[in-house]
């Protein structure tokens, strides 16, 4: 009978030794420690494995020997706007902010929690930094970019030899869906696609909308998109890509679907470069690959494409406003783009000598055409900085669904974007 | 002589034929659970078998149950990767404190609610009730307000303090009070004892099987969850298995075959403490309890 | 204390009165002592912020500025949103299918493993098992084995003569309950522990004063299980019931509410609109009217309890 009672107390003092213990362990996040040295904390995104961090962090610190860097992790990309946003609810006073997205960006401008930065801005190499624009808001900024990525068409250059076909050169998009039948080959287990088109509505919508000249925002006519669902959806019924469907019951990894050369091309946004460098320098077979222009809706146009910046802004309870500054100039400067594109991705400054050294990174195609993909002639946001952002593409995304799998009609599912985005999103 | 011979005849088929009916019982019951555990097992034989493959074999179909190519070195570079063992450790502190805590205080508080009468106490409980209808996501940011203001933020303190004092371990433990026959707890009182007696000698050897039970799920919850770890702690040093784990799921593509392997190894230690706790569901140490 | 003496000596009329307020007194006391421990830290960090979370749901609130009260324009605004009534039929739904299943099964397998079989440990073990797998490997194995074309299920199907196996995931139709059958598959282990502990508390005498009586084992168990498991069943409807009401991690994993909106429930709503897209009054609207909804299936459920009991 005293049994139950002494095992409890065994376990309380287990348990509370345990806890002290555990919280000695805790570092303390204090900002200053003591030495003169400062200390910069900046919120990031699974450190371990987004190697551009630290890559950024050090070359800042060598060239600034008086501030130590260190970073807020959230463990997963998926979940980081939730813990960002709680933990500026508590009043944080973590000193950057680092701005994964335009959507994400939208809503820390909608809530005036980021510092205005346009006096960084005045003096940053503002001409030579690609997708700077897209963070102006009422004429102001609050975040800096230091990477800018967009859509380009990824192929694998020896099935394109094997279908006997030229490579994907300012394609239309009717050029793309031809290529893309002559590519499929095969059934079952050996069954390759002409192309994979991934699972997020920014694939069809967000280029349909840019390549058009119109704003997602606006939901007084979606009839735009009907030409791009109409293609995909052919595609889809003749087999030539992925069932929509069976994409999203397998999970299917765009960049699993090409390295293993079950898809012929692959439109997505530069970062995917970064990690088929890395797979190839650890050994995993890659196919031969290069980039093209993201196809167009006509021929000898110049190349408009999605895309937008990753970049830093500063909380409004930050600590230390000038040392942040400081290092948001410097992602932004050529020394940034410099530690930025030496692991293959994408800096948003951008000179001759950058590309340069981009292109002479191990593993890089060597081609005239690669090398003139990676300078379109127009990069757009899809969804450009609006508070309302985020519920928009909600609902975008829902209807991006039913039209894929079919349960709704191109023209319905068009239909139900205007009005829900109308009197939900906007109307708040 | 003759009578007693008609007799053991009598019996003797009787209880051959019950003996049969009961073994042919237990083999329905055994080719049953065979079947079952067929099923339910199916996606823990997947982990399993996932966790010994290269990634780009993971998601291949059609499903090949048994690897094509044995890949072994997961078990050895996941501890490479990441400071799994240091993660299995924080994990191992949280849910063993935020166990104890609730078990403790849930038995004790429950006892009040179920074998004590006092005014105001079925509102109290509703009270408790009433929170479990309300869904985290709604007041995850003002809990999280609060222990920033009391600079609890990126501790273990947080999460103990939120987790421990849950109303789901008043609630059982109340509920199975409310099945001790009243006699036992008047009885003890004549006795002399006081309730605090009454609770730690009678009430609490009582309960074992509920008290195994919310020490199980408690464990295994606290033990599971993702969005309170991954809410309140910052320092990597702080951080659980399933943080962990949900790192592996990277920005570009999912290394699955890892993920596999670390929810292996995560589940093991919830293993043992199964095994551990369903020894207490044995058929019949209640009855034997209550006569003593 | 002097008071309560002088009455007692004051006369043998108000002495059982006064010593029933001295006794209720020490009950009084002697119950919120137990309960004190565990209230403290339940109160501060789980009933204030729960307060607070509730009464956001007047304001409009985006996580950061000073909060703005609206009064009533959430719950107006929630009237006319498509959106909240289409999570809202799927929530109902789900628990309309999830709460009866789980139930019944968890009910069966804690019966069929309530006794000295060898190797019962093992069997428990299993059926324990999709409750601690991770949610990542069930999310990923349920979606290939629901796979509409090369899933083992719609094989199954095939062969069972069904010409036009469903779409599953894929389906507005069949999302929802291809969600519940993989959460009734996950659930009942957890729910089957609860019962194994209620069934401990049933006194053996009773079945043997059954069995004496002659009762088949259908009277048994609706003569001695049944009524003996009614505190715990009460606890598991309870828990089962909210639980459904505020499902989202499965969903989340398996379908994030898709396709299109024919998964998608009031918790991820909440999520969704409060979190991600900053209308936190907004969202703690819709947590309140589901508050609601659920504190009205419990005390209804509390009544029939303590209706029974009586």
């Amino acid at each position: 009978m005293k049994r139950p009672m002494r095992m409890l107390a065994l376990a309380g003092i287990t348990a509370s030794a345990l806890a002290l213990a555990g919280c000695a362990g805790s570092p303390s996040t204090s900002s200053n420690n003591g030495s003169g040295k400062t200390t910069l904390t900046i919120t990031t995104w699974d450190y371990a494995d987004t190697p551009e961090f630290k890559a950024l962090f050090t070359a800042f610190e060598k060239a600034n020997p008086d501030i130590t860097i260190q970073p807020v992790d959230v463990p997963t990309a998926a979940d980081y706007e939730a813990k960002i946003t709680t933990m500026l609810a508590g009043g944080d006073s973590t000193d950057i902010i680092t701005v994964k997205n335009l959507t994400d960006y939208s809503g820390y401008v909608a809530k005036q929690q980021l510092v205005n930065l346009d006096d960084v801005e005045k003096a940053a190499p503002s001409d030579k930094l690609a997708g700077l624009d897209s963070y102006q808001y009422k004429g102001d900024y609050f975040a800096l970019p230091y990477r800018t990525d967009f859509t380009v068409l990824f192929y694998n250059k020896d099935l394109f030899q094997k279908a006997g076909l030229a490579a994907p050169d300012n394609l239309t998009w009717d050029q793309f869906a031809q290529d893309a039948a002559k590519l499929t080959s095969g059934s079952g287990a050996n069954k390759v696609y002409g192309a994979y088109v991934h699972t997020w509505n920014s694939l069809v919508q967000g280029i349909s909308a840019v390549q058009n000249g119109k704003d997602l925002t606006d939901p007084s006519d979606y009839s735009y998109l009907t030409d791009q669902y109409n293609m995909m959806l052919k595609l889809q019924k003749a087999g030539d890509i992925p069932n929509y469907g069976e994409a999203t019951a397998q999970k299917l990894a765009y960049q699993t679907e090409f390295e293993t050369g079950k898809a012929a091309m692959v439109p997505m946004g530069t970062w995917l470069i970064a990690p088929l460098l890395a797979d190839k320098a650890k050994g995993v077979s890659v196919p031969n690959w290069g980039i093209a222009q993201l196809p167009q809706i006509t021929a000898g146009q110049p190349i408009v494409t999605d895309g937008g910046p990753t970049g830093f802004g500063i909380n409004k309870n930050a600590k230390d406003v000038a040392a942040a500054k400081k290092f948001i100039a410097f992602a932004a400067s050529e020394q940034g783009a410099e530690a930025v594109a030496s692991i293959g991705i994408v800096p948003s400054y951008q000179s001759d000598t950058i590309t340069q050294k981009y292109f002479g990174l191990a593993g890089m195609p060597q081609d005239d055409l690669s090398k003139k993909a990676f300078a379109p002639d127009s990069v757009k946001p899809d969804i450009p900085v609006n508070p309302n952002a985020a519920a928009v593409n909600t609902v975008l995304s829902q209807e991006h669904q039913l039209i894929m799998t079919g349960s709704k009609s191109v023209s319905a599912g068009i239909k139900e974007m205007e009005s829900l985005v109308k009197s939900q999103a906007l109307s708040q | 002589m003759a009578i007693d011979a008609r007799l053991g005849g009598d019996i003797r088929p009787t209880l051959r034929a019950k003996r049969n009916r009961e073994r042919l019982s237990k083999t329905v019951v055994y080719v049953l659970l065979s079947v079952l555990l067929l099923v339910v097992l199916l996606p823990f034989l997947w982990m399993l078998s996932s966790s010994f493959k290269n990634n780009v074999d993971v998601l291949s179909v059609p499903i090949h149950w048994i690897p094509q190519h044995w890949v072994w070195s997961n078990y050895r570079d996941i501890w490479k990767q990441v400071p799994l063992a240091g993660y299995l450790g924080n994990s191992a502190l949280l849910a063993v404190s935020i166990t104890f805590l609730q078990v403790l205080t849930g038995s004790f508080a429950a006892y009040g609610f179920s074998k004590v009468k006092f005014p105001g106490r079925d509102g109290l409980f509703l009270a408790y009730l009433a929170t479990i209808a309300v869904p985290w996501q709604a007041y995850m940011i003002p809990q999280y307000v609060m222990m920033q203001h009391a600079h609890l933020t990126n501790t273990f303190w947080a999460l103990i303090l939120l987790q421990a004092f849950g109303a789901f371990g008043v609630f059982l433990m109340r509920q199975y009070y409310l099945t001790i026959p009243e006699e036992l707890t008047e009885a003890a009182r004549l006795d002399g004892l006081s309730d605090y007696g009454i609770w730690a000698r009678i009430i609490l050897p009582l309960s074992k099987p509920a008290l195994a039970s919310l020490a199980l799920l408690t464990f295994v919850n606290t033990w599971n969850d993702y969005m309170g770890p991954f809410i309140y702690l910052s320092s990597n040093s702080l951080w659980t298995v399933q943080l962990g784990l949900r790192q592996f799921i990277g920005q570009y593509s999912a290394d699955y075959a890892m993920i596999m392997t670390g929810s292996v190894i995560s589940i093991i230690p919830v293993l043992v403490i199964f095994l551990f706790g369903q020894r207490y569901f044995i058929a019949g140490i209640a009855t034997s309890g209550m006569k003593g | 204390m002097t008071t309560t003496v002088a009455h007692v000596e004051s006369g043998r009329a108000e002495r059982a009165p006064a010593r029933g307020r001295v006794q209720r007194r020490r009950a009084t006391l002697i119950g919120w002592s137990f309960i004190l421990p565990n209230f403290l830290g339940f109160a501060l960090f789980t009933l204030v912020p729960v307060i607070a979370a509730l009464g956001l749901s007047f304001m409009s609130w985006d996580a950061y500025n000073p909060p703005k009260w609206v009064g009533l324009h959430n719950f107006i605004r929630l009237s006319q949103d498509p959106m909240f009534w289409a999570a809202l039929e799927n929530t109902v739904l789900y628990a309309v299918g999830h709460v009866p299943l789980t139930l019944a099964l968890s009910l069966g397998l804690a019966l069929v493993l309530n006794r000295k079989l060898r190797g019962i440990e093992f069997f428990r073990v299993a059926i324990f098992f999709p409750y601690i797998s991770s949610l990542v490997a069930i999310a990923i194995v349920w979606n290939l084995l629901f796979d509409p074309t090369s899933g083992p299920v719609n094989v199954l199907l095939t062969h069972l003569g069904v010409h036009n196996p469903p779409g599953w995931t894929s389906s507005t139709t069949w999302a929802l309950p291809a969600v519940i059958i993989t959460s009734v598959w996950k659930d009942m282990g957890y729910y089957m522990i609860l019962f194994l502990a209620g069934l401990q508390a049933i006194p053996g005498e009773l079945y043997e004063a059954a069995s004496v009586d002659g009762a088949s084992a259908w009277h048994k168990f609706w003569n001695v299980t049944v009524p003996g498991l009614r505190p715990t069943t009460f606890f598991v409807l309870v828990i089962l019931t909210v639980s459904s009401f505020k499902v989202f991690d499965l969903i989340f994993v398996m379908t994030e509410g898709g396709p299109g909106r024919a998964t998608l429930v009031l918790s991820q709503l909440i999520y969704q609109d409060g979190i991600l897209n900053g209308q936190f009054g907004y969202s703690s609207a819709i947590s309140l009217v589901l508050f609601v909804m659920v504190l009205l299936i419990t005390l209804f459920q509390y009544r029939l309890q303590n209706r029974r009991q009586d």
